[in-house]
């Protein structure tokens, strides 16, 4: 089938939410794409920091073949394995306590928000309030679309959810102003990923850190787009001064299955109970299989190392380019914020016809999520690339 | 009468033949019995070697959780009721980091070692992050005097 052909039936039978670039990709491995033309692409994208053990890993790809030959669905009315070993897993690896598995990283901070409400209702509070920053993305299902202020504004979705306050960024004397003893939780993300990689700063996360232990608050942090070992460590917070209550994962876990997670403390794994929560599909045998596979690459010191050197060279790489005024962000979670009157938008469009993916989430950041497997040649390559567009859009 | 039973009844008398591969299968049944118990043991082996590995996963929450701890001294000062009401003064920014700049700097230096970073990575981390000139106090007990790591 033409691209043409394919656009014009996607028109036709899907709902027009989304905006896709005119590409068809039919084969991926490591961290290349291929186009139905057979063009070849290096994604510094991975489906939005999915794919991040590359495209059909073989591991992943041998777990998910071995599973789904075997079993792969029968609801949480019954036991599997890769599920208890997963939830097992991904403790040992955080906070220790109970894991509630979900489908997605929006229905994994559901869980958090309704964790944090009963948690509340629990020392007596009536109306619980959850706290997020502007211009962070916690989801598009109502409780998190609430915590996402930005998105929240959008009145023709309203009513929305009550009990949501949002604070400016990265400001901590704004946070412990919005924090008192009704205050259900802090949901923040460590680095704002689709605002553009914006890390939050340590003094905001201990004052923050220090408002939910002064009021019994929680402290959530979504990690669904930094954790996976995305910043060079297997969880953002490891590299943070602070330990949340509770955390939240997707995206990267599945390895490109559709998988979540939210992880409690251990003195929270008891708040649901059952009845509470519950989830047709979570836990599936397949995509917990897969997420099994991916955290046995991922959680390994030495692929962690690289990803922190892989990624301090690629920041100092593109500092070095016309173009660049700044690159925010940690290990492989990179934001590149173009000099001004560079139009991201216009450079996006123009590494993908040079064979580059990348993301364009506001004007002027160009926001790179390469595969933590990518190679020293092929991050060099998209660096070039990078500095061949932006020579190219740059006054002369 | 059980078929069970006059099935049994119906056998013919053993013979020299059937006797020895009524042994053999004896001595393969003993065989197998012996190799589960191997299998068992292995098991078992293998079960505290996991009971151990969750007992130490155990203590480094522990450890960072004291640590967590330590960022808030608790009780400390009036708690607001509501942020309805008049806020009192918030502290410096400065006066924040100050307080919890210690406790923070080592849960970030023991997250930082646990999840794999060198003596080198986290120095610098501590440098940038929390402005401290000599880190080897929280390196050193972290990760052990410089040398032993």
């Amino acid at each position: 089938m033409k691209l043409e052909e394919l656009q014009a039936l996607e028109r036709r039978y899907l709902m027009q939410t989304y905006r896709r670039a005119p590409v068809e990709f039919v084969r991926g491995e490591g961290a290349r794409l291929w186009d139905s033309e057979g063009s070849e692409y290096l994604d510094f994208l991975a489906g939005i920091s999915v794919c991040s053990v590359g495209h059909c890993n073989p591991a992943v790809v041998e777990a998910v073949r071995e599973q789904a030959g075997r079993l792969m669905h029968v609801s949480n009315l019954f036991y599997t394995e890769p599920m208890v070993r997963l939830a097992e897993r991904l403790s040992g690896s955080s906070l220790g306590g109970r894991v509630f598995l979900t489908n997605s990283g929006t229905e994994a901070n559901e869980c958090a928000i309704k964790i944090a409400r009963k948690k509340a209702h629990l020392r007596g509070v009536e109306n619980p309030e959850i706290v997020s920053f502007d211009r962070d993305f916690h989801g598009r299902t109502y409780g998190a679309l609430a915590a996402t202020p930005k998105l929240a504004e959008n009145a023709a979705l309203g009513p929305m959810l009550p009990g949501f306050r949002g604070v400016p960024f990265d400001n901590p004397g704004a946070l412990r102003d919005a924090v008192y003893e009704e205050t259900a939780a802090v949901l923040i993300e460590p680095i704002q990923g689709e605002a553009g990689i914006y890390p939050l700063s340590e003094e905001t996360l201990l004052a923050a850190r220090q408002a939910c232990d002064e009021t019994g608050a929680l402290l959530i942090f979504d990690e669904i787009q930094t954790g996976v070992g995305r910043t060079g460590s297997l969880w953002a917070y490891e590299q943070t001064p602070v330990r949340p209550d509770l955390l939240t994962s997707a995206k990267a876990l599945g390895g490109g299955l559709p998988i979540g997670a939210c992880v409690a403390g251990e003195d929270l794994s008891e708040v649901l109970e059952a009845g509470d929560h519950g989830s047709t599909f979570a836990g599936n045998a397949v995509a917990a299989a897969a997420a099994l596979a991916v955290l046995g690459i991922v959680d390994d010191p030495a692929l962690l190392r690289q990803v922190r050197e892989r990624g301090a060279a690629m920041r100092e790489a593109l500092l070095a380019l016309d173009g660049v005024a700044e690159v925010r962000g940690r290990g492989l979670m990179l934001g590149v914020g173009l000099a001004a009157g560079l139009d991201a938008a216009t450079v996006g469009a123009d590494l993908l016809e040079r064979g580059l993916i990348v993301n364009v989430p506001e004007p002027g950041t160009l926001r790179l999520l390469p595969p933590l497997t990518v190679d020293s040649a092929q991050a060099d390559r998209a660096v070039a690339l990078i500095g061949e567009s932006l020579l190219s859009y740059s006054p002369a | 009468m059980s078929a069970e039973k006059r099935s049994r009844d119906k056998q013919p008398p053993a013979s020299a033949a059937e006797a020895a591969q009524r042994l053999a299968t004896i001595v393969d049944a003993a065989e197998r019995a012996a190799a589960n118990v191997i299998d068992e043991a292995e098991q078992q082996a293998q079960r505290q070697i996991e009971q151990a590995e969750e007992r130490a996963d155990r203590v480094v929450a522990e450890r960072l959780r004291e640590l967590a701890d330590q960022l808030d001294p608790g009780g400390e000062g009036e708690r607001r009721v509501t942020h309805l009401k008049p806020v009192e003064p918030v502290e410096s920014a400065a006066d924040t980091v100050a307080r919890s700049g210690s406790a923070g700097a080592r849960l970030l230096a023991t997250q930082m070692a646990v999840s794999g970073a060198d003596r080198e990575e986290i120095e610098a981390r501590l440098r940038a992050g929390f402005e401290i000139d000599d880190t080897s106090e929280i390196l050193d007990a972290i990760l052990g005097p410089k040398g032993e790591s």
